[in-house]
């Protein structure tokens, strides 16, 4: 703490002291005259200066004793000597000015104090930091001349009390702000202390202390005995340190102490001129230190909106400043690019990189890096294989039949030269208690046996492959997209009284015509299941027997009205009556096929004559609806309607070569496509659009060119015995099924092998039918399920078609190993018609 | 769950449209899990406090969120996501009462279609015949003159002792026909030719002026009901007399891809059919074109709009009835019903009440709807047996309201039962 500052605590223990007393007396306060104004600054003049004098002996005594060893002190002595005088001097010259000059300020800094606290006001001003001080300084005084100043003047006292009170409010920031601006401008003082030198006379050159160790912190000489070197490059000693006593002894007697401050550079005390103080004045006022300035000049406001006669920058603007700046541009270029390239950083991220640069670096000594580690082979770990548990047999009191009797410790003995072959690598042996079993004598070697095993057997990870029966099946889409298909049975057919044969729609797929073994065909309304018609062909036949219906067939053409049904060896092609069909298209079928065409241009060679003939239709039967009757030599089981509705292919049940017909029913003409037999022909059926027959024999299809009159194609199924088949309304696949349980798909662009063959039956499949309009086959046969599959053929080439079982529908009860025997597809609606061995129709939608 | 609703109680408020019925308007305090029967007798008991005139107790039937309550009422909210903290108001209904069967018409075939007018029934059989019969149960008339199964009839126009029908049958051709009651006969007055293929469905304008069929063929024809044929035959046609009175449509609308089943007026110019190519259409009958198309994903088999809350409800190729709105363009089912086990055949609006409609499906059943429930509102008739089938069914054309059902039963006995509603109050 620097001395002046411990001279204030000094004080300001002091005012505390006087504090109390003031409040006591502050009701005396305003019954105070002004009359005293003038007497109070002379009489405390006075009595400082007593005191001053009286102390100064006192401080001169304690500094010669130092004399010798401080050089200055004696001088600085002298000079608070000369300043006292000076000061004392001054002070009682300027008093009245000054008194005056302040009155001004007081009226402005507080008008309604009184003029005895304009003293206060003033001492204030004039000792700026240490303003108490004198107040400081007069305590004693108080106390030692209490006697004499209390008779005197009870007032009087008073009013010291409240001016030392008032100095010491004051006094406390003043002296702190003070210190700090001239440790601040220190440099500012020395001219101070200089001025004071002169105007002291003394003009000695020690006096001019002054240091040249320039700006440095002055503590950097705390230990030395100088602080610093002057001019001449001697060097400058510290003033003698002053304690407590001293400073008080200082105060007391020195009348300037308020205004001397140490100089921290030179360690030496500066009285502060009254210069000094009117310039720390305006400082701490917020003046212009300069007193001469005069802050209130009027304004003249030289650049202004008014456009002057006379500019006062009469030149032109630079061209610069109208252009962007290139120098700016290239500044502000680099900044963006740096900015896009995410060079610039955050300052925090260049604090963190500052940081990491920082950090010291250690080498991790026991550390192992990721190539030595699998080097080692610790990252792919391989345990070793564990060890059998031991059991009963090595046990330290095992149960006796693990004790080797007395033949097998003879077998034992036995095989003392091949020990390998011993039943046990150990002897079993019984210990009355654990504390009993001694130490195992091979343990050291079967432990390092058990080391050399881990060590020399190689051990690899066995990687295991795991495939599920479910990842092999390829995927399908689910049923749920393919919709609609069938899935119920919505209407059953009552009516046939046998077994049902043979089903089939009418083109527009309103009417459904049935044949069955009791040798009806029924046509039904298809929509509600009612029967319309009932044909009997099957009796009337040479007043035989009734023979069942094998197979019916509706005609595909919509201006002839014919269905074609085999019954026997007969092949009839009925109308379905004037109720079913339009009474227009039934009338123009009636009189077509009442009269023969003129047979002039048909050759029938003999092997035709004998395989077919054209029967005259008796007035009953054409009653009855036949329009048109076919006698052929052998059974027919199969009939297929060209799709044109003129040509009716039949095939005859062991008919060997002429096992197929082709009628032609316009010109009543009939045609063996073939000449030689190529095996026993199951069924034949027409391309939908092209001219070729697809020809089931056994266990292949062969297709053939029938404009050509050639074999165009050989269809391997692979099956055993063909029952069925049907073409796709493209034409371009083939479905066939067989009596031993398959459905084989053919893409005929594809190639002759099957597409795939799909065992989706428990028995032989007797029927497959494909629908017109959606991408859906059917197939059924002698188990009770109906097969319903999603079959979609693409038109691009390069896609394959897409075969997906959908759904299996429940027929009827078998009947004689048969269940279904026939399916159709309605021709419109996703709605499935199979032909049950229950005598009924089943619609399944 | 269901216990953790069993506790709580709701605040209830019953109100009604039906003056005769009205409690007081004041919130009860109720347990959430009731049923519509314990709500009844609530009622009941309020009523009988109230007024005392009411010997007998009444069936009421409970609304709530626009909907009859089936199940509890705890459930009912929790379906609805409606909170039990409100007052909940519930609007009590007379409950319709269950028909009774009426009286059965014997045929000798399968009875293909019926239509009923005030006391006068008609129905279209296999046999190629049709049959007037009267409410009473009488039969008045077989009328032969089709050669094929009558498919639709229609009564057209009651003109004091002169009233006129039509039929359509499969042998492609609609008759009008004139029958006098007091002399209980009946001519043929015009033949309608124009069909290719069996005519499947027959509907007359509300005037009665035009009626339009549907067929085989794809197509609807549009044809005048007027009794004289100066303007409607042309000269050709006249000069056959063999053949009667023939007419030809005064309209025929093509655009069907396959057969229509259904057709129905909506108003004058308007024509709705439904076909069996999953759509529906609504003709404009001036134009000759389509005004809309409604597209669903299965045949339809029968179709019916009801003036009363401008609903299109179907009946297709499956279990489903669905119903439609005319006015949407996107063809978005608004309601699916769904109870019958078999192909529903026809489906019916009550012609009183938006609310109710009937149904016929090949399971044999026929059942009475009430669009405010998903559930139907009563079974009319159970499974007799296996073999019986119901393909028709009609409301009664005004009051006494009544519902025709023909039944068919092949073999066996062919005849249409009908039903009164006893009490029925409008």
């Amino acid at each position: 703490m620097p001395p002046f500052r411990s001279g204030l605590l000094k004080r300001k223990s002091g005012s505390k002291e006087t504090k109390s007393s003031t409040t006591e007396k502050a009701p005396d306060q305003s019954d105070e005259g002004s009359g005293d104004e003038d007497l109070i600054p002379g009489e405390l003049n006075g009595e400082d200066d007593a005191t001053d004098s009286e102390h100064e002996d006192e401080g001169a005594a304690t500094s010669d004793q130092e004399q010798d060893e401080v050089l200055f002190d004696d001088s600085a002595d002298s000079t608070f000597g000369d300043d006292e005088q000076v000061d004392n001097e001054s002070e009682a010259s300027s008093e009245l000015t000054d008194s005056e000059e302040e009155s001004d300020d007081e009226n402005e800094e507080s008008g309604d104090e009184n003029d005895d606290s304009s003293e206060s006001v003033k001492s204030d001003e004039e000792s700026v930091d240490s303003g108490a001080e004198s107040a400081a300084a007069q305590t004693p005084s108080g106390v030692s001349d209490a006697s004499d100043t209390e008779k005197k003047n009870p007032k009087q006292k008073s009013r010291k009390v409240k001016q030392s009170k008032a100095k010491s409010e004051t006094t406390e920031a003043s002296i702190d702000r003070l210190a700090d601006t001239i440790r601040q401008t220190n440099v500012k003082t020395q001219p101070v202390e200089q001025k004071d030198e002169y105007e002291s006379g003394d003009t000695s050159d020690e006096e001019d202390r002054r240091t040249t160790v320039g700006d440095v912190p002055m503590w950097w000489y705390n230990e030395y005995p100088h602080v610093g070197y002057d001019l001449d490059g001697r060097r400058l000693l510290r003033p003698p340190q002053r304690d407590h006593i001293d400073d008080f002894l200082k105060k007391c007697e020195d009348p300037d102490f308020w205004r001397t401050v140490r100089d921290p550079n030179t360690g030496q005390d500066v009285v502060l001129s009254k210069q000094d103080l009117e310039l720390i004045r305006r400082l701490r006022e917020g003046h212009v230190p300069d007193p001469t300035h005069d802050e209130y000049q009027p304004w003249i406001e030289w650049f202004s909106r008014e456009v002057m006669a006379t500019p006062l920058r009469a030149f032109p603007e630079h061209k610069r400043s109208f252009l962007p700046s290139r120098s700016e541009q290239q500044q502000i270029g680099r900044i963006v690019h740096a900015l896009k390239m995410g060079w610039t950083k955050t300052r925090k991220q260049l604090a963190e990189e500052r940081r990491k640069k920082r950090e010291k670096k250690f080498y991790n000594l026991w550390g192992s890096t990721e190539a030595d580690a699998a080097q080692r082979g610790l990252q792919r770990h391989i345990p070793a294989p564990r060890r059998a548990l031991p059991g009963h047999a090595e046990s330290y009191n095992p149960p006796p039949e693990y004790l080797l009797d007395k033949h097998e410790m003879k077998e034992w003995d036995k095989l003392s030269e091949t020990p390998w072959k011993r039943k046990y690598t150990f002897l079993p042996t019984r210990h009355a208690s654990l504390r009993a079993v001694p130490a195992y004598e091979r343990f050291t070697r079967e432990r390092f046996l058990r080391c050399l095993d881990l060590y020399l057997a190689p051990r690899a990870i066995k990687m295991r492959l795991t495939i599920t029966a479910n990842d092999l099946v390829p995927k399908l889409p689910s049923p749920r997209d393919l919709q609609p298909f069938p899935t119920t049975e919505v209407l059953q057919f009552k009516g046939h009284t046998g077994l049902v044969r043979s089903v089939d729609f009418d083109p527009s797929g309103q009417y459904i015509v049935s044949g069955g073994d009791d040798g009806t065909v029924r046509v039904w309304e298809s929509s509600t299941g009612r029967c319309l018609r009932t044909l009997r062909v099957g009796e009337g036949e040479a007043g035989g027997e009734g023979v069942g219906v094998a197979r019916v067939a509706w005609g595909p053409s919509e201006a002839l009205a014919l269905l074609g049904a085999a019954v026997g060896r007969r092949l009839l092609l009925l109308a379905p009556g004037a109720g079913v069909v339009p009474a227009r298209v039934a009338d123009r079928t009636d009189r077509l096929l009442e009269a023969a065409p003129p047979q002039h241009d048909v050759t029938v060679d003999a092997r035709t004559a004998s395989c077919a003939q054209w029967q005259h239709v008796a007035p009953h039967e054409w009653a009855r609806g036949v329009r048109l009757a076919l006698l052929h030599f052998k059974p027919v089981t199969h009939v297929s309607w060209h799709a044109r509705g003129d040509y009716v292919c039949v095939t005859l049940a062991e008919g060997a070569s002429r096992a197929v017909v082709v009628h032609q029913l316009s010109r009543r003409r009939s045609q063996l496509p073939f000449s030689r037999a190529k095996g026993l022909v199951q069924c034949a059926l027409f391309h939908p659009t092209r001219p070729l027959i697809f020809v089931a024999t056994q266990r292949v299809v062969r297709v053939y060119d029938l404009v050509k009159q050639e074999l165009v194609r050989k269809l391997l199924t692979g099956a055993q015995w063909i029952s069925n088949m049907a073409v796709h309304p493209g034409g371009d696949n083939l479905l066939v099924c067989s009596y031993d349980r398959k459905c084989i798909w053919f893409d005929l662009e594809l190639s002759s092998k099957p597409y795939q063959t799909l065992r989706l039956h428990g028995g032989a499949v007797r029927s497959v039918a494909f629908h017109r309009r959606y991408p859906l086959f059917a197939s059924a046969g002698d188990d009770t399920n109906i097969v319903v599959s999603h079959g979609m053929v693409y038109n691009d080439l390069l896609q394959n078609p897409l075969l997906v079982p959908l759904k299996q529908l429940r027929a009827g009860p078998r009947g004689a190993e048969l269940c279904v025997l026939e399916l159709r597809w309605h021709p419109a609606q996703p709605w499935l018609l199979a032909a049950c061995a229950d005598s009924t129709l089943r619609l399944y939608a | 769950m269901s216990a953790e609703i069993a506790e709580v109680q709701l605040q209830v408020r019953f109100i009604t449209k039906q003056e005769q019925y009205a409690v007081p308007d004041s919130p009860y305090a109720i347990q959430s899990n009731v049923q519509s029967s314990d709500l009844n007798t609530l009622i009941n008991a309020l009523l009988k406090e109230t007024n005392p005139s009411i010997e007998k107790t009444v069936e009421f039937d409970f609304l709530t969120c626009g909907e009859l309550l089936c199940t509890s009422l705890a459930e009912h909210l929790q379906d609805k996501g409606v909170s039990t903290e409100d007052t909940l108001e519930i609007e009590y209904l007379e409950r319709f009462p269950a028909p009774a069967p009426q009286d059965c018409l014997m045929h000798d075939d399968w009875v293909s279609t019926v239509h009923a007018h005030s006391n006068w029934i008609l129905s279209g059989c296999y046999d190629n015949s049709i049959h007037i019969w009267s409410t009473k149960g009488q039969h008045k008339l077989a009328i032969p003159g089709h050669t094929s199964p009558v498919k639709a009839v229609s009564w057209v126009s009651f003109n004091g002792d002169q009233a006129v029908f039509a039929s359509g049958s499969h042998d492609q051709s609609a008759m009008l026909w004139v029958w006098n009651v007091p002399r209980n006969s009946v001519d043929c007055v015009v033949t309608c030719r124009g069909h290719e293929k069996g005519v499947e469905c027959l509907a007359v304008s509300a005037d009665a002026n035009r009626f339009a069929t549907g067929s085989w063929d794809n197509n609807v024809c549009l044809w005048s009901t007027s009794l004289s044929d100066e303007d409607n035959v042309p000269a050709k046609k006249r000069s056959k007399p063999e053949h009667g009175n023939t007419r030809e449509p005064l309209t025929t609308l093509k655009g069907h891809r396959e057969a229509v089943s259904g057709v129905q007026w909506m108003d004058f110019n308007t024509v709705l059919s439904s076909g069996w190519d999953h759509l529906l259409k609504l003709w404009d009958c001036e134009l000759g074109g389509i005004k809309q198309e409604l597209a669903g994903n299965k045949a339809f088999f029968d179709v019916d709009w009801s003036p009363l809350n401008n609903s299109i409800i179907t009946a297709s190729a499956d279990r489903h009835i669905r119903l439609y709105d005319p006015r949407s363009t996107d063809s978005i089912v608004k309601t699916t019903f769904t109870s019958h086990t078999g192909w529903v055949q026809s489906v019916r609006w009550s012609k009183t009440r938006d609310t109710l409609f009937l149904s016929a499906g090949y399971d044999g059943q026929v059942k009475l709807w009430e669009t405010r429930r998903y559930m139907p509102f009563m079974y009319l008739i159970s499974t007799l047996n296996s073999i019986l089938m119901s393909n028709k069914a009609n409301f009664f054309g005004k009051l006494p309201l009544g519902i025709y059902v023909v039944k068919t039963i092949p073999l066996i006995l062919y005849k249409i039962l009908f039903f009164f509603f006893d009490s029925f109050k409008l």
